[in-house]
């Protein structure tokens, strides 16, 4: 390993610019003429809209979908089998179908004069029952988000197995009912919209804080009818994504229509208010779930049915299938089981669409599954480390096809497991349980594994057959006459740091300085297309195809090199940022300033192909990657006011090689935050209209630095089999097993006064209320 | 309505600017006077991302009126480092990998600032509890709390 | 969210400010901004002026006689927390103030806005609750002085009128064997309290307020004698849970057993503080 190169904790090359205040993100940058933006949002969560009556005075500052008749609506349907199409006009036509839903574009010279515009129009609507619920819209005779489909399924999965033979030999069962909470991803900043039309490239412009500039460009051309190459979209700083930003929004097609039609700039910032009540979107899943194990506590089978609220719409390009689709191949998480039976629902509500929140339906499978097998422990009387041991896939099993068929690349779950419970000392909390706490708290310890695909490709998602499918990543790296390196990638950085990692896995091909390695990203005119940054799959394929681009570099340097040196090509080599031969050793900068100033020097063997390539890459397995942690909590709550302290926190993860450790902490302890905010905190309430009832942050309670503890991480290293330098995806990791791991130590806490708590996030009120029920009740245990 | 007349002294420059009464100082830092970072993360005072430093005490800029800003003295993100030269805790912030996405860094730095201005020697929980009005998505806060301790620590030797 | 267009200006003295209220059919007072912030950039409130009474000396006053002190309405939580005014006693004040928010709203959030405000979960209202704080309220036809108990009306609302604003809080100096104790019950530090208590034994003024709040309502004032309470009587280290829980369970208009409960458990740790704090 070099000081440099994979397996360096350097310091982030992009964090100067933040640190002084100089990010540039969407709400940072100014042109010249730009007017602004403001949108009706539909006040009612379903219902016939009738009319809009606007001002005369300012009729020509509003747009509406008459207005906008030649833009095709958003759709994104999935060819999975039974999968049911929902158009997403970009501004409500006919119906609204969720609190927030665009009605009416309103521009002015300042957002403030624009919201004037927005508070003048009178709306009619009228108005719908509201389906707020999913198992309620799941219901025969429930009213109809579409009318059109019949019910109000997007769409159902199964996976069928015969459990009888299993059943009957099972020593134990358990049978539960858990709800996770819908949640609003929330980033910093939230999204935002700059779009103007360039007459002289005669090319649309849109500046827009997202994840995937390149998806999003195939959507305005999608949506507006405009060939892409008249498109350029640009993701420049962007505050957080966290999957929020992984979507085509109808507010990027109006302000890029709205920019052509009126010849000057439009801007739209979404402000914390349309970020939580008209977006607050993952999650809230609903399990009905049953395991079975035998006397040892070796899990058998999973029976389960999920649902899946997905909201009113199928977002663009991830579709409203993904989420629920998902939990059926990825329930059985980490566990050698002999059988399995799944089917879900995504069900379409009045509620916002769905988007793929970090982590995905992997938090919720986690939760799930992971409470389940601490209640088979508690059943059997055994420790739920003990039922893990009993039930994990083996190192020696892997490479492993799970009972869905996922392929595990690489792990020992096993020792990580042991490595968590030696580090928390386990024993050590039996012993304090035993012994009672003064102030009548009672402490409990939690334990939650998980793995975490990441990087699924081609096949992948050809399966789910959303209008995305990822193919080969392209890097274009050019040596620049001075001997700079530019790096170009298609996917985007905002957070994860690829500005230093990439530049350190060029680094470790080429031996170029970090400092005069350069990552450009987010710009579609000068980056090769890409499907973005969603699912851990940055390092696996940005990575790797910064590695073939450099590759392909440096043979085409060595040629050169050997050319200049008149020896050949096999007697030189790549070192120190110089190509070394017996007869001497020329610098990177030199041969670079020698092709592009001086090629004369060179003979006519020089290969005239250059210093700039673009190379494609994937693994050759590409079903993904397979990083994976337990995580333990230890935890104290106050039976009579429910009041949680987080002890301690330990994870054990293991991310196969980890190109910049000191990064793969920051993104494990920023997803444990966000998993803390899962477990106790986030929940965006809706009333039983459709209404959601958090409107700001202090209604909305986000994990702050009084929520999270100091927790320890422990790195283990089982290399990817597949992937260049043995690098997994392991962005999304930390948020997904902290519900579970804390929900099960709370359960531990609680049990010997009969208390399991099976709805997230696990508030202090939930608590209250489950101890006094499980006092009142005769019956002992007793689930809330 | 009538334009407010505002003189104040920003980042140790003496700035005077004409602004709307309902403008608030974070609109008239970021839009009329390109000190953009300072940032709206909420628009209720909840996220602490808008945080500037105002007659030495640590405020939420969106909550202020930019004409309840005349006669004072304001520092902003802008002004903390010393031209090329970071301020130590932008410093601490780097080593430790102390930012992500760096929406939410400008107001932690400011606000780790005033926190070391007024007590040079913190715990660990007083500057947990002094920070909780600043919130981060991204990093879980760890990193953060250790570069305050460390520039604490590093100032006092 | 912006708000919408409005008229500012500063007044130069609690006069000024009364005419400048009184002369615009919709203005509000501009104090910390701390409330008003988030309402006017949520479009909650759309005045057509604001008067900002922060200028004027009169209100940053703090005023200490031997039986008293006035502490100036736009005094701000910072300043108390800072411990830059006189103590009652018991440093009871800096403790409370110091659990206001966060300390960028404690910089500029002022004790009379947060009195004017009267949502139930604030600090103040609980604490001047207990200590039996009179408001001193401007007018155009002068001063007037209310009593906390009669100045309070309900959650979010107060007897303050039209062309009225607070000019101070008076509060009684605690005697030498005073105990204080404050405690609450947040989701979150910073965040508004789900149960607050507030204890002043004052056994030299022979009086002793225990008060319970972040009620749906006004701050509870408890029954000194269905706890066995009293000035004369020494404050008990820990309260007997059964009498508590009856007592507060029959002033919960709506039964909650989670506000219940976590009013039980922040009155016992009111008086946990309360003995906490030397004397």
């Amino acid at each position: 390993m070099s000081t440099h190169g994979v397996g360096a904790s350097v310091l982030r090359k992009e964090d100067d610019r933040y640190l002084r205040g100089r990010g540039e993100f969407v709400g940072d940058i100014q042109l010249a003429g730009t007017r602004h933006v403001a949108f009706l949002r539909s006040p009612v969560a379903h219902g016939y809209l009738r009319n809009a009556s606007i001002p005369n005075e300012c009729r020509q500052q509003v747009f509406v979908a008459d207005d906008l008749a030649a833009v095709a609506p958003i759709r994104a349907h999935s060819t999975l089998p039974g999968f049911k199409s929902s158009d997403q006009p970009v501004l409500a036509s006919g119906k609204v179908r969720h609190v927030g839903e665009l009605i009416a574009m309103c521009v002015a010279d300042t957002r403030a004069e624009a919201e004037d515009i927005v508070d003048a129009i009178g709306v009619e609507i009228e108005e719908l029952p509201v389906l707020s619920d999913m198992l309620a819209a799941r219901e025969a005779g429930a009213p109809l988000v579409h009318e059109e489909w019949g019910d109000n399924v997007f769409l159902t999965t199964d996976f069928e197995q015969d459990l009888d033979p299993i059943i009957a030999r099972a020593a134990a069962s358990v049978t539960r009912t858990i709800r996770t909470a819908r949640q609003s991803m929330s980033p910093l900043e939230g999204r935002g919209v700059l779009a103007r039309w360039d007459s002289r490239l005669e090319q649309l412009v849109v500046y827009t804080s997202t994840q995937q500039p390149h998806i999003v460009r195939t959507g305005l051309s999608e949506c507006l009818g405009i060939e892409h190459a008249r498109i350029r979209v640009v993701a420049p700083d962007v505050g957080g994504g966290f999957g929020y930003k992984g979507i085509l929004l109808p507010e990027e097609i109006c302000l890029a229509w709205a920019a052509i039609k009126l010849g000057h700039p439009l801007k739209w910032l979404e402000d914390r208010r349309e970020n939580l009540i008209a977006s607050s979107n993952c999650r809230e899943h609903h399990y009905t779930i049953t395991v079975y194990g035998d006397a040892n506590g070796k899990l058998l089978a999973i029976d389960a049915e999920a649902t899946v609220d997905a909201g009113a719409y199928s977002s663009y390009p991830f579709s409203a299938c993904l989420e629920a689709a998902q939990v059926v191949s990825i329930l059985p998480g980490v566990y050698d089981l002999e059988g399995y039976r799944c089917r879900t629902y995504a069900v379409a509500t009045n509620k916002p669409p769905i988007l793929p929140y970090r982590g995905v339906a992997r938090c919720g499978v986690c939760t799930a599954l992971e409470l389940m097998v601490d209640a088979l422990a508690r059943e059997l009387a055994i420790e739920p480390t003990e039922v893990r041991f009993q039930s994990l896939i083996g190192p020696e099993q892997m490479p492993f096809n799970n009972i869905t068929s996922k392929h595990f690349d690489s792990g020992d779950y096993p020792e990580s497991l042991r490595q968590v419970i030696d580090t928390i000392d386990l024993d050590s909390i039996r012993s304090r349980q035993q012994r009672g706490e003064a102030d009548g708290r009672r402490i409990g310890i939690g334990f939650a594994m998980y793995t975490e695909q990441g990087a699924h490709g081609t096949t992948v998602y050809a399966n789910w057959g959303i209008p995305m499918v990822p193919g080969h990543e392209q890097c274009t790296a050019r040596l620049t006459p001075d001997g700079g390196l530019e790096l170009r990638i298609g996917a985007h950085s905002h957070g994860q740091g690829l500005e230093t990692t990439l530049a350190q896995v060029a680094h470790e091909v080429l031996g170029i300085p970090l400092e005069q390695t350069r990552l450009i990203h987010g710009d579609t005119a000068i980056t090769p297309y890409s499907t973005g940054t969603w699912g851990s799959r940055s390092m696996v394929m940005s990575g790797g195809a910064v590695a073939c681009a450099c590759d392909e570099l440096a043979r085409r340097v060595l040629r050169i090199g050997a050319n200049l040196l008149q020896c050949p090509v096999e007697a030189v080599r790549l070192k120190d940022g110089a190509v070394q031969g017996a007869a001497g050793s020329i610098q990177l900068a030199e041969i670079s300033r020698t092709w592009y100033l001086k090629p004369q020097e060179l003979d006519t063997e020089a290969d005239p192909a250059g210093l700039e390539v673009t190379a494609g890459y994937k693994p050759e397995q590409d079903s993904g990657t397979f990083s994976y942690a337990t995580h333990a909590a230890v935890i104290a709550v106050d039976p009579l006011t429910g009041e949680i302290e987080l002890l301690d926190y330990v994870i054990a993860e293991d991310g196969g090689v980890l190109v910049n450790p000191m990064i793969v902490d920051g993104q494990i302890l920023g997803g444990l935050a966000q998993g803390i905010g899962t477990a106790l905190f986030e929940e965006m309430v809706y009333s039983t209209d459709g209404q959601p009832q958090a409107s700001t942050l202090s209604e909305y309670l986000l994990p702050g630095p009084t929520e999270v503890p100091d927790a320890q991480i422990i790195h283990l290293e089982t290399p990817s089999p597949y992937t260049r330098f043995g690098v997994k995806g392991i962005g999304e990791g930390g948020c997904i097993a902290p519900p579970a791991a804390i929900t099960n130590a709370i359960n531990d806490a609680l049990r010997a006064i009969g208390v399991e708590l099976s709805v997230l996030p696990v508030t202090p009120r939930r608590i209250v209320e489950a101890v006094a029920a499980a006092s009142d009740s005769s019956l002992g245990k007793v689930t809330t | 309505m009538s334009k407010v007349h505002v003189s104040t002294i920003i980042n140790d420059d003496t700035v005077e600017f004409l602004c709307e009464s309902e403008q608030t100082l974070l609109d008239v830092l970021r839009d009329d006077l390109r000190l953009t970072g300072s940032k709206e993360g909420c628009a209720s005072g909840d996220c602490g991302a808008c945080s500037v430093i105002m007659d030495g005490r640590l405020v939420c800029a969106c909550l202020l009126l930019a004409a309840e800003a005349e006669g004072s003295t304001i520092e902003t993100i802008e002004g903390m480092a010393n031209g090329s030269d970071l301020h130590p805790l932008q410093q601490q912030f780097l080593d430790h990998a102390a930012l992500q996405c760096g929406v939410c860094t400008p107001g932690f730095l400011i606000a780790a600032k005033a926190l070391l201005d007024r007590n040079p020697d913190p715990t660990e929980t007083e500057v947990r509890y002094w920070l909780a009005g600043n919130l981060c998505r991204c990093t879980g806060y760890d990193k953060i709390v250790r570069a305050v301790l460390d520039t604490a620590a590093e100032t006092r030797n | 969210m912006k708000p919408v267009d409005f008229d500012y200006e500063q007044a130069k003295s609690v006069d000024e400010a009364i005419t400048l209220l009184t002369q615009s059919a919709d203005a509000l007072i501009l104090a910390g901004g701390q409330t008003l912030g988030p309402m006017l950039n949520l479009r909650l409130v759309q005045p057509e002026l604001l008067v900002d009474i922060t200028r004027i000396d009169e209100l940053v006053r703090v005023e200490a006689s031997t039986t008293h002190v006035t502490i100036g309405a736009c005094v701000s939580h910072a300043a108390v927390e800072d411990r830059r005014i006189a103590d009652l006693g018991h440093d009871f004040l800096a403790r409370v103030a110091g659990g206001i928010g966060y300390r960028a709203v404690r910089n500029r959030g002022t004790l009379g806005g947060s009195v004017a405000n009267a949502d139930p979960a604030a600090d103040w209202v609980s604490c001047f609750a207990a200590l039996d704080a009179e408001i001193l309220v401007s007018g155009q036809s002068g001063q007037r002085i209310v009593k906390i108990d009669d100045f309070l009306v309900g959650a979010m609302e107060t007897t303050i009128g039209t062309g009225e604003l607070i000019n101070g809080i008076r509060m009684p100096r605690l005697g030498a064997s005073v105990r204080c104790g404050y405690a609450k019950i947040s989701r979150k530090p910073g965040e508004f309290a789900d149960a607050i208590a507030a204890i002043v034994h004052d056994p030299d003024r022979g009086c002793c307020r225990v008060v319970v709040g972040a009620t749906d309502g006004l701050p509870l004032l408890l029954d000194n004698d269905a706890l066995g309470l009293g000035p004369a009587v020494a404050l008990p280290a820990v309260l007997d849970p059964g009498p508590v829980r009856d007592h507060l369970a029959w002033h919960m208009p709506v039964p909650d057993l989670y506000r219940l409960n976590v009013q039980c458990a922040v009155l016992q740790r009111a008086l946990a503080d309360a003995h906490a704090f030397p004397s």
